[in-house]
């Protein structure tokens, strides 16, 4: 027999210790102990069983795991908080005394601490910063755009702001934005770096009402830890793609508010032959990159076409490709490899639909490829101009991030490269219901136009955009619709829409008459005939469901089509087999409410609960629904 | 502006005769400073001249005219003077003050105040007639005072009304004098209150300021003063140690390192999962609601949006409402930012995190497979024949045991008998009350049923239905006992009383009636397999309320001296010598042969309504009140082996019953449902039974008084079930 246990001594009582007791084992001030858990990523945990971590009591209580205090107790952090106070002890002494030079000694060797070490313990690899990077994007967007007051000092407030400009900057160069959205709350920008997605929000540029109910020590806790991470990262993306960290400030145009102009990126190959020419040698270096992106896609697309000659040449497929620029040549390439595709899945197709659900082929990986070079040059025949009114840091972020050119009204900001009477410019945002001078050569957009253009990876209609006309509604483009949501709709999507329809439709229409034989109208049935059609339609491996819906599809369709050609009277085969199926589904109903009997009280419970979410989810959608029937 | 010059002139006039008298005290004071003053000096002499021309300088004295107004002056208190001085013992002069009157008057310090409040504010006073108390604690009235007409008339008819000040503590003006509105002016000047206060009075040197040339202690300078101190030493020398090892640089101006470099390398490996480690979740991404220009659809009504802002702000789905701009230019700032962001601070920090798994379960899977129903035939499915006379509702029906005939009693005081086949009536039997229970007589050789009503139990044969020589002999069964009991009288007479019937009644085909002695209802009779024994049972009537009656003795017994909790019904097992009763909560099961408890069921519900035993005898089903059924194998456990809660079913279970024959069972429901369940018990031990809800009947009976259906039973042989409800009818069902 083992050693009897003693209770209190091991499991829960001892891996978990409540918040005085950790203050008490760290001998700090719990305003310490609360930056401490705010810098090391310390968080309160939740005991499953909380009697037992809490000696039998359960009053509420914050846990923490006591391996986490005892982690902090060997904190450099923690140490430099101590000395700290030692310091300020020693120099309130020196100043009451009036010894100012002591006072200017110890404020000369002021203990300052690093957070360098509990950055790479928090996120040993690139990636996971990454991954954490929503929050703290957030939290210095928000900073930047605060007033300087008494506890937010001017510099943590142009400290966060440069951050993030040299934030954009990556992604203007890397051309890395996928989605924006314009919230109530502010505008939502996705970015996808390194293969992370990054979500973050940024205020409208308006000045912060600064509430008094908020602990600004929480938050600039935070905000000091996250301007750490936010600059050591922004060190890796830059140094990742050669370009000089930290970007050197144009302070001219800095007090000119020019925003992302005033940083002057640089790359660190051209560095000395740039840096003579200080001014214009951001768009120079502008230019540059993109000439430099475009001949790295040209050639990759190269490498690609030659694979896919190799690929034809080793199936004997006299398929020549000439060498075309890639503008042109987008479509016959697609063509192209699609046939040698299918050459491919034809000589092995059972290996080919086993796998099928996981690999991609390659003509997927490339027509990916192709979209998203597209995506990412959205804008690169677009020449923007932005009036006043329209916010400009946004916009000015999202167009040249998709290779647009933008200049915008000099009451904006100084560093726009053309003003308005410029011939070049295509489009004009515009946020007025009407303007005074209108240029023929150009067209007039609200800004929204922008936004749902990157939303729809394409160039949308200007019609619905123009000046002082209604806005189809901006939609979120973070949604995916599971089925059963509520998915609106909007007079740009249904002409989409039909459009699609009609095509889903002409094609099951043409599997359905290699399959079934064509059930044609005007023509009076009985059940057998019907039933012997299931019968055959089951044979060749159309499940019962399926065939059901595709009849009622069909169905409908010749009603329609009926109604459009001449209203004649017919026997439906749907009202039969709707009353045949409402017989079997009412007795499948009662099956199921028979079997329900037989459950157990735990299944009932976690039955009805299932039950009762999705009833919630339907009653919204239901709401929605007569919501814009009623509209 | 006349007004004002002559306010002047006054303020003037006095200034000077103020100033005149001020400087007279003024001399007079620093005469007797400087007599102070030298005082140390030469003391008494010089006192003596000072009192000796006190009111007579000696200058003065020369000059005639003045000698003549002073004459003039003293003349009137020549006599006071004279009388002030007195030779003291000493040689010396001495004043002689003056006696002092004992009158209030006497003292003038005690001469105006005669309110005895003090220094309060007076407005405490404001609502009473009176203003304060004079010394001997009687009430100083307030004085009478006009209305503003009376005041304005005064302020101009009295002349001084400019200079008079009203007084709190007396409630009455009081003109001000001279010298009071002499510091009144000076305070309104800018200048000292006091005309002859002088603020650059030269400095008197009370300590001297020159340093003295001279020591104040002689003590000598220590040592130490003139030495080189060795602690000095000592820290200049761990200094210069410091500096040598360079430990100290001294003028080392600090290079700034950069504040970034590459903090993360390719080669960086990543933790292990670690189980504790829980990443914060990341926060929701916007919905199409929190655009600032959505689908109308998604905007909130008026109801909505008061609900919203009803709402406490954790209970809120969402933190915002949707608002619809016209124009992106239109959209302001959002209030709350700096708000949220900071709860999502105090989220990452102070919100214990737990690992929750989502459940990722179909719920269909969660409804246990069942064979089909359909493949479980056969079972009653329809409505067949429904048997319509009672005008009651019917409370008990029992199918003889060859399935061919119907009896069922009623509330409307009869008892009917029916053919199963056909629907008709053969015959009814008016009885004196409500009819609670009938039962036919299980052993086909014997054509009689019992019944209960009230506290009466009597057994009838119907010879309308019967061959000749069954009803002989079926009289001859019942009937036989009476001579027995005869013998017994006085014993049994306790418990019941075997009673002949009338010639009337026995017409009927009454042949026994059984009175018993309690007065409570019997609610339920139940057969022995052999037909000689039955049991009858009324819940209220405590330790009598189970009996065993032997039919052919005319015998009663009592099993339970005491009975535990309400008896409900009580059965006997079909095959064994075992007795069930039900009560409340339990089950308990004797054994008749050794007269003891063998086992106790414990069902788990609240109220037992009725109970039925499997006709192999090792599964009894009971059902509740509490909408649950509950079946037990003896040969498992005391527990049940499967509780059926009904998920459609709202009101009590009356009475649940199994096929004799079939494996069948069923119960019937206040909501007028019946409830059909395939039971198949097998021989094999080891196999459980098996349970499959295979059918609900409805639309059969309507519910009544919240009462459905009452009685079921099913038919003996065939795959029939009857079923009688609340609505005073009889239903079959195929």
């Amino acid at each position: 027999m083992g050693k009897l246990k003693q209770k209190g001594k091991a499991g829960a009582a001892t891996n978990y210790i409540n918040r005085n007791q950790a203050l008490k084992k760290l001998q700090v001030s719990l305003a310490d102990f609360r930056r401490l858990c705010i810098l090391k990523g310390i968080y309160p945990r939740e005991p499953k069983n909380k009697k037992k971590a809490n000696k039998g009591s359960t009053a509420p209580t914050t846990f923490y795991y006591t391996k986490d205090i005892q982690y902090l107790a060997h904190e450099p952090v923690l140490q430099k908080f101590r000395e700290h106070k030692i310091f300020l002890r020693k120099l309130t002494k020196a100043l009451s005394k009036r010894e100012l030079s002591i006072a200017k000694n110890l404020e000369k060797n002021r203990p300052v601490y690093k957070l360098d070490h509990i950055l790479k313990e928090r996120y040993p690899t690139f990636t996971d910063a990454l991954r954490d990077l929503d929050d703290a994007l957030c939290m210095l967007f928000l900073f930047s755009t605060f007033p300087a007051t008494d506890k937010i000092n001017s510099e943590t407030v142009t400290n966060c702001q440069r951050l993030c400009a040299e934030f954009q900057h990556y992604i203007i160069k890397t051309k890395s934005l996928r989605k924006v959205f314009l919230s109530i709350k502010g505008i939502y920008y996705q970015a996808e770096v390194k293969g992370q997605i990054i979500n973050w929000l940024a205020p409208y540029q308006f000045s912060q009402q600064v509430p008094d109910d908020v602990d600004f020590r929480v938050m600039l806790t935070f905000l000091e830890f996250y301007q750490t991470l936010l600059g050591f990262v922004n060190f890796k993306l830059y140094s990742d793609v050669n370009l000089v960290y930290p970007p050197k400030l144009d302070t001219s145009k800095d007090e000119g508010a020019a925003g992302l102009g005033a940083l002057i990126i640089e790359t660190t190959n051209s560095l000395a032959t740039l840096s003579t020419s200080s001014h214009n040698n951001e768009d120079i270096n502008n230019n540059n990159t993109i000439k430099e992106e475009m001949v790295r896609k040209l050639e990759s697309e190269k490498r690609l076409k030659t694979l896919s000659k190799k690929l034809a040449t080793i199936k004997d497929q006299g398929n020549t490709t000439s060498e075309i620029q890639p503008d042109t040549t987008k479509e016959p390439e697609v063509i192209s490899n699609e046939e040698i595709i299918d050459e491919f899945t034809s000589s092995d197709s059972k290996y080919q639909q086993d796998v099928s659900s996981k690999t991609y082929t390659y003509s997927d990986i490339q027509n990916a490829s192709i979209a998203l070079t597209e995506f990412e040059n959205l804008f690169s025949n677009c020449i923007f101009y932005l009036s006043r009114e329209v916010p400009r840091y946004s916009l000015e972020f999202i167009i040249r991030t998709f290779g647009g050119q933008v200049g915008w009204d000099e009451t904006c900001g100084v560093g726009s490269p053309f003003n308005e009477s410029d011939d070049r410019i295509t489009h004009h945002v515009i946020d007025r219901p009407t303007s005074g001078h209108r240029f023929l050569s150009r067209a007039y957009i609200q800004p929204q136009w922008v936004y749902d253009c990157v939303n729809a990876r394409k160039l949308l209609k200007i019609e619905p955009y123009q000046p002082g006309k209604t806005l189809p509604p901006h939609l979120s483009p973070f949604v995916e619709h599971k089925e059963g949501d509520y998915i609106p709709e909007f007079e740009g999507d249904m002409e989409e829409k039909e459009l699609r329809n009609e095509q889903e439709i002409k094609k099951d229409t043409s599997i359905e008459e290699t399959i079934i034989p064509l059930i044609t109208s005007d023509e009076p049935y009985n059940e057998d005939i019907i039933h012997q059609m299931e019968l055959e339609a089951e044979a060749t491996g159309i499940s019962f469901s399926i065939y059901q819906e595709k009849q009622d599809q069909l169905a409908k369709n010749q009603k329609i089509q009926n109604t459009n050609n001449t209203k004649v009277q017919q026997p439906s085969i749907q009202t039969i087999t709707g009353k045949k199926r409402a017989a079997k589904e009412i007795e499948e109903k009662e099956v199921k409410e028979l079997a329900k009997i037989m459950m157990t009280k735990k299944q009932k419970t976690l039955y009805n609960k299932i039950q009762y979410g999705k009833k919630k989810r339907q009653e919204k959608v239901e709401n929605l629904q007569q919501n814009r029937s009623t509209n | 502006m006349l007004s004002d010059e002559e306010d002047e002139e006054e303020i003037d006039f006095f200034k000077q005769h103020s100033e005149n008298e001020e400087s007279i005290h003024d001399i007079m004071n620093s005469g007797e400073e400087n007599d102070n003053f030298n005082n140390g000096t030469s003391g008494e002499s010089d006192n003596d001249e000072y009192i000796a021309g006190d009111s007579l300088d000696d200058d003065d004295l020369d000059s005639r005219d003045y000698v003549e107004k002073v004459f003039d002056d003293v003349s009137s208190e020549s006599e006071n003077t004279q009388e002030h001085y007195v030779i003291g013992a000493d040689g010396n002069p001495r004043k002689i003050l003056p006696e002092i009157d004992p009158v209030y008057d006497s003292d003038s310090s005690t001469e105006n105040p005669t309110n005895t409040v003090g220094n309060i504010p007076m407005e405490w006073y404001d609502d009473y007639p009176h203003i304060g108390y004079n010394i001997d604690g009687k009430k100083i009235m307030k004085p009478a005072k006009g209305d503003e007409l009376d005041k304005f008339l005064e302020n101009m008819e009295d002349p001084d009304s400019w200079i008079s000040v009203k007084d709190n503590l007396t409630q009455q003006n009081v003109k001000l004098t001279n010298e009071e509105l002499e510091i009144i002016h000076r305070i309104q000047m800018g200048s000292y209150p006091k005309q002859d206060y002088d603020p650059y009075e030269p400095t008197v040197e009370w300590f001297t300021s020159q340093t003295e040339v001279m020591p104040l202690n002689a003590t000598p300078e220590p040592k130490r003063r003139f030495i080189p101190s060795k602690w000095e030493a000592k820290r200049i020398m761990k200094l210069v140690r410091a500096i040598r090892q360079g430990h100290i640089v001294p003028g080392k101006t600090q290079i700034q390192k950069p504040r970034f470099y590459n903090l993360w390398n390719d080669t960086d490996q990543p933790h292990e999962e670690h189980p504790m480690l829980i990443p914060a979740p990341k926060t929701k991404l916007p919905d199409h609601e929190e655009s600032y220009n959505p689908p109308p659809e998604y905007l909130l009504t008026e109801k909505e949006k008061k609900m919203w802002e009803e709402m406490d702000p954790e209970d809120r789905e969402k933190n915002f409402i949707p608002q619809k701009y016209s124009c992106l230019r239109a959209v302001p700032a959002y209030n709350r930012f700096i708000q949220e962001r900071f709860d999502r601070c105090l989220d990452l920090y102070l919100a214990p995190r737990v690992r929750r798994n989502k459940l990722n379960i179909d719920p269909e899977s969660l409804i246990p497979k069942l064979p089909n129903p359909k493949d479980l035939q056969p079972f009653p499915t329809s409505l067949t024949l429904s048997y319509d006379a009672h005008t009651g509702r019917v409370r008990c029906i029992s199918i003889d045991p060859t399935g061919l005939w119907l009896i069922s009693g009623s509330d409307d005081k009869t008892i009917r008998l029916w053919e199963m086949i056909t629907g008709r009536c053969v015959k009814t039997w008016e009885i004196e009350d409500i009819v609670h229970s009938v039962a036919w007589c299980p052993i086909k050789e014997v054509c009689a049923f019992a019944f209960s009503c009230t506290n009466k139990v009597g057994i009838i044969s119907p010879t309308c239905i019967c061959e000749e020589e069954v009803a002989i002999s079926t009289t001859q069964y019942v009937t036989a006992g009476f001579d027995n009991t005869q013998h017994n009288v006085e014993q049994k007479s306790k418990l019941v009383d075997w009673s002949k019937p009338t010639n009337q009644q026995n017409l009927n085909g009454i042949l026994v009636i059984i009175q018993h002695v309690h007065d409570k209802t019997i609610k339920q009779i139940a057969w022995h397999k052999k037909g000689d024994y039955f049991s009858t049972t009324a819940p209220d009537a405590g330790n009598q309320g189970i009996l065993i009656h032997h039919l052919t003795k005319h015998q009663t017994q009592q099993p339970f001296r005491k009975t535990r909790g309400i008896i409900q019904s009580a059965m006997f097992h079909p095959i064994k010598h075992l007795f069930f009763v039900a009560t409340q909560r339990y089950v308990r099961i004797y054994n008749l042969m050794k007269q003891e408890l063998t086992k106790t069921l414990q069902a788990g519900v609240k109220w037992i309504s009725s109970l039925d035993i499997h006709p192999m005898g090792d599964n009894i089903i009971i059902g509740s009140y509490d909408k649950k059924l509950c079946w037990f194998d003896l040969d498992l456990s005391s527990k049940p082996y499967k509780t059926l809660r009904y998920l459609f079913v709202f009101f009590a279970i009356r009475n649940v019953t199994y096929h004799k024959r079939l494996p069948l069972f069923a119960s019937c429901s206040d909501d007028g449902l019946i409830q059909i369940f395939h039971g198949m018990v097998y021989n094999d031990l080891l196999q459980n039974p098996l349970i499959v809800p295979v059918k609900i009947l409805k639309d059969g009976h309507q519910v009544v008084n919240s009462l459905g259906v009452l009685d079921c039973e099913f038919h003996p042989t065939q795959p029939w079930i009857i079923s009688s409800g609340a609505d005073h009818t009889i239903n079959l069902w195929t």
